[in-house]
């Protein structure tokens, strides 16, 4: 009975294309390039604002996060999706998890960042500490990281690209 | 006999002589690139990001006397300033990166090599999709510089004593801007998914390569 209702509940899902994936295109690096532009240039305008002394610059930035905290949610819940279809091989099963539990820790790490920055522009919103600088950097650095770990499973490894879709689906990968 | 001999030589002329690529093939990687991760798609990132985001910000001070109570309610600290000094900065920034989006991007596709014999989800060739992309590509760049000088002027010259800092025109012209950059980011996209362009694994699969040597 449990296999008869486990086949019903498949034949509901969506089939899959020639990329493995429910939709045409993969969605996840559509939506991260709002965390990866948000983040990088949230440090961009944080820098700028303090060495040209434009405090509205430090809005700017706080607003960008916000942008970027909403999206690493989304990113994460298409990239979980698109991940679990992408039967990764070789090597890529490693880089992949680092993908993930980095992208999870983002998310937490920039909740935190925004509401730090939240808390303190309620005390001064035309002040920047330098130590929400230093972490701010750290944050770019990080997001390069995930960029750069994403980037390789695309570009590298080719998870949900035709020919490797067809190579897994044929067995020779 | 004869034309087999004509046939194999005309084989080596079109190896060796009518792709340029192929005088600098020694120091390009299998994803015919001389370094592993391509660059374009990384800029990408910046220009569709900063510019959205700038359209959508300028979109919030717009609308931002629908969104003051909200605001209020929430006890969120933003001005109608501060959405519209997103709209002004992104798209600054946008276009100042996109320079070097449309850049790399051409240095890339000088050097792609795109599998044969495919077709893309709307019939395009290979050739086609990357001609589309890039003459697309440099004029999405002049739209962009050109709704820059614009949303600059209305900043500090038209609309200066505006609390809505942009025409319904501006916004209007940067939604369907977004459509189109849609449009042209997803011809990009199938250039990587579909064509193979650039990618390690699809190179060496194409060409019928081990795979496993190299990326295990």
């Amino acid at each position: 009975m449990y296999i008869q209702l486990g086949l019903v509940v498949m034949s509901l899902l969506p089939a899959l294309n020639e990329k493995n994936l429910p939709w045409i295109d993969v969605i996840h690096p559509i939506i991260v390039h709002f965390v990866i532009a948000m983040t990088l240039i949230a440090v961009v305008f944080d820098l700028i604002g303090i060495f040209t002394k434009r405090s509205n610059l430090f809005e700017v930035s706080f607003l960008n996060l916000i942008v970027a905290t909403i999206a690493i949610f989304i990113a994460i819940i298409f990239g979980q999706i698109e991940a679990g279809l992408a039967s990764p091989y070789g090597s890529s099963k490693d880089i992949l998890n680092y993908h993930s539990t980095i992208g999870w820790s983002l998310a937490a790490i920039l909740s935190i960042i925004t509401s730090w920055r939240y808390v303190s522009r309620q005390n001064n919103p035309n002040n920047l500490s330098i130590g929400f600088l230093f972490v701010d950097i750290m944050l770019a650095i990080l997001v390069c990281i995930q960029v750069y770990l994403g980037d390789k499973l695309v570009w590298i490894y080719g998870l949900h690209t035709v020919p490797v879709v067809n190579a897994i689906r044929d067995g020779i990968i | 006999m004869i034309s087999n001999n004509l046939f194999t030589s005309l084989v080596y002329i079109f190896n060796n002589i009518l792709s340029p690529i192929t005088e600098i093939k020694d120091y390009l990687g299998p994803n015919d690139l001389p370094y592993k991760i391509p660059i374009h798609p990384n800029l990408v990132h910046l220009t569709i990001g900063l510019f959205a985001i700038g359209i959508a910000f300028d979109f919030a001070g717009a609308f931002y006397p629908f969104e003051k109570r909200i605001l209020r309610f929430l006890a969120f600290p933003v001005t109608r300033v501060g959405f519209h000094d997103v709209g002004w900065y992104n798209i600054l920034a946008a276009s100042f990166i996109t320079f070097f989006t449309v850049a790399t991007g051409f240095f890339e596709m000088l050097l792609a090599v795109p599998i044969e014999g495919v077709k893309s989800i709307i019939g395009q060739g290979a050739i086609t999709t990357m001609l589309w992309h890039g003459v697309g590509g440099v004029l999405i760049l002049f739209i962009l510089i050109t709704m820059t000088i614009w949303r600059g002027y209305q900043r500090f010259v038209y609309r200066k004593d505006f609390g809505r800092q942009v025409s319904w025109s501006y916004l209007f012209s940067g939604t369907i801007i977004l459509l189109i950059m849609g449009l042209h980011g997803s011809l990009g996209a199938w250039l990587a998914s579909d064509f193979g362009v650039h990618i390690t694994a699809d190179q060496l699969l194409v060409n019928g390569k081990e795979i496993g040597s190299i990326l295990q």
